[in-house]
């Protein structure tokens, strides 16, 4: 998210009359979030502490029951294997989209509005249909396979999902795009007068781009990966239909619970064992990286 | 070699994989779109707009594309609503409530899908107000309010200060000077809005069908139902009109708005 608006200087005359505006204006956007937002939030947690009851159902309590049943070796793994996956692709799609936004946001005008329309269109598709797109692509009967075949590097024509590479792949697809838009303004309030100082003083455009550039953005790459992070720890659909059963994610167990057995308590200490997890990672990144910083 | 020249094709090359790796899913579902026969074969092999015509007449297709555009355009219009008064107060009154509330909204936008969905479907159930289709526009607006927060944000930021205080100047109140200079400079960002909410609520997947699924058949929902029982290749179709309603609705974006600014950038570009 951007940074909010800095505030236009407030009138002196105005004062007595802003919270009377104020109210009227911020009525409305106030309930929306409390019904929509703080209450549904609310129950979510008070489900997770309910007891289940047959046929789906569950009676307001306060039971551990269910967070007891996180602490099997089966959810462990699956919660490790999660965020190992969020991991991995945040580290490989920060390490492509960096060089990408970089190049963007030194292109001319005409250059960066194709790539930003082409990135946006992408970004809005449903994963519902680059899963599907991806499952094509990496079919049997698919080009890729045809091309891998016909080149020798394939001997026969096999489908090459499911398994973890397929589910990675696909996962880097759909976060790219975000990832470039969100390290797009970083990239391009760069100065360039640096790179070209450290080019002119003998050292290769890449070796100034990795020693002088990406220092400069360090934060920002952090948070990008963060992001990604964010993003991938839940993914639902690519793990579910290209990957196999050991490829299972939080995020499935919480959508089965939900929908297909029935246990909607279990399904909510899910998620908030997940969300808690992940608040616990961004704590521990913010404190590393604020003990990393010389104080000054 | 040059070392300039080198580092140029190395960077070309670079950008055209990755143009490649964005562009590949994509020519893919719409080629498969136009297969003559059953098989998801790529290429295609004969070339056929049969299942564009069995989309456009078949009713159940129909009634989802229609299902979809009515939840995105409701779901557009009421997060931008909400959006505008919160946007509006930060910007002006630099008050802290409006600021605590684009925090929600901010937040909300980053919890993982499957945990909103999880936890609206727990909502919806308590209402006892299940498998309706306001269930999924509220959801939906209310999950994407961070995104017209921080884009009618970057348009309040963009107003000359000078040129409010010089309305005040001329005796206009704030009143006017809304209308006057506010409202018209804050148009394209209202609907740049619009079209990115509309866009994501269009596509999204899990909410939907966590919320009000078998009931109410959004047309990602119908892609992924007729995905898992057996492959039908009138939803290649229904992909493509994904692919087509993105790309004109940012295209129109970049046309509208300054699509670099909205995106952060601050520092003015050469053309």
């Amino acid at each position: 998210m951007t940074d909010l608006a800095v505030p236009l200087k407030t009138d002196a005359e105005a004062p007595d009359r802003d919270p009377v505006v104020l109210a009227g204006l911020l009525s409305l956007p106030t309930l929306f979030l409390i019904v929509l937002c703080l209450i549904p939030l609310f129950l979510l947690v008070q489900l997770s502490f309910a007891h289940r009851e047959d046929g789906g159902l569950w009676r307001a309590g306060l039971e551990l029951t269910q967070y007891r049943q996180l602490m099997t070796p089966q959810f462990l793994k699956v919660a490790l294997f999660s965020f190992t996956l969020a991991l991995t692709t945040a580290v490989i799609s920060v390490a492509l989209a960096f060089p990408v936004a970089y190049f963007i946001s030194r292109m001319k005008r005409r250059a960066q509005i194709t790539w930003l329309v082409g990135l946006l269109s992408t970004l809005s598709l449903s994963e519902v249909l680059i899963v599907f797109a991806f499952q094509v692509l990496l079919s049997g009967s698919g080009g890729l396979v045809k091309t891998l075949v016909a080149l020798g590097v394939m001997e026969q024509a096999h489908s090459l999902y499911p398994n973890f590479a397929a589910v990675m792949v696909c996962l880097v697809y759909l976060v790219l795009p975000y990832i470039i838009l969100f390290l797009y303004p970083a990239m391009s309030q760069l100065d360039d007068d640096i790179p070209a100082a450290a080019t002119t003083m003998g050292a290769s455009p890449a070796r100034a781009f990795l020693t002088v550039v990406a220092p400069m953005v360090k934060g920002p790459l952090l948070s990008a990966g963060l992001l990604v992070v964010i993003f991938t720890v839940g993914s639902y659909l690519t793990p579910l239909v290209l990957g196999r059963p050991q490829q299972w994610t939080v995020g499935i167990l919480i959508s089965n619970g939900a929908m297909t057995t029935g246990n909607l308590p279990l399904a909510a200490a899910q998620a908030v064992a997940l969300v808690s997890l992940m608040v616990g990672l961004l704590g521990l990144v913010r404190l590393l990286s604020r003990a990393g910083s010389p104080a000054s | 070699m040059n070392e300039g020249l080198l580092a140029t094709i190395l960077r070309r090359g670079f950008l055209s994989l990755v143009a490649l790796f964005i562009a590949a899913p994509l020519v893919v579902v719409i080629g498969v779109s136009f297969n003559e026969g059953r098989r998801m074969t790529f290429p295609p092999s004969d070339l056929s707009l049969k299942w564009y015509r069995a989309f456009f007449t078949d009713a159940g297709w129909m009634k989802s594309l229609e299902t979809s555009l009515t939840i995105s355009t409701l779901a557009s219009v009421i997060a931008v609503t909400v959006a505008l008064p919160i946007a509006y107060a930060v910007w002006r009154y630099n008050s802290k409530a409006a600021k605590a509330l684009a925090g929600v909204g901010s937040g909300l936008f980053l919890l993982p899908g499957v945990v909103t969905a999880l936890m609206f479907s727990a909502f919806w159930g308590v209402m006892g107000h299940v498998g309706r289709i306001e269930n999924v526009v509220l959801s939906h607006s209310v999950i994407l309010l961070g995104i017209p927060v921080a884009m009618l944000s970057v348009g309040f930021q963009s107003i000359e200060k000078a040129l409010i205080e010089a309305a005040h100047t001329m005796g206009a109140g704030d009143a006017e000077a809304f209308r006057m200079v506010v409202r018209p400079a804050m148009t394209p960002y209202i609907l740049c809005a619009l079209v990115y909410v509309f866009v994501l609520s269009l596509n999204e997947y899990l909410i939907a069908y966590m919320v009000a699924g078998f009931s109410v058949q959004t047309l990602p929902i119908r892609v992924f139902t007729s995905l898992r029982s057996g492959y039908e290749p009138t939803m290649c179709v229904g992909a493509v009109i994904f692919i087509l309603l993105g790309f004109a609705a940012f295209s129109l974006l970049a046309a509208i708005g300054d699509l670099p600014k909205l995106m952060g950038r601050h520092r003015p570009l050469e053309a």
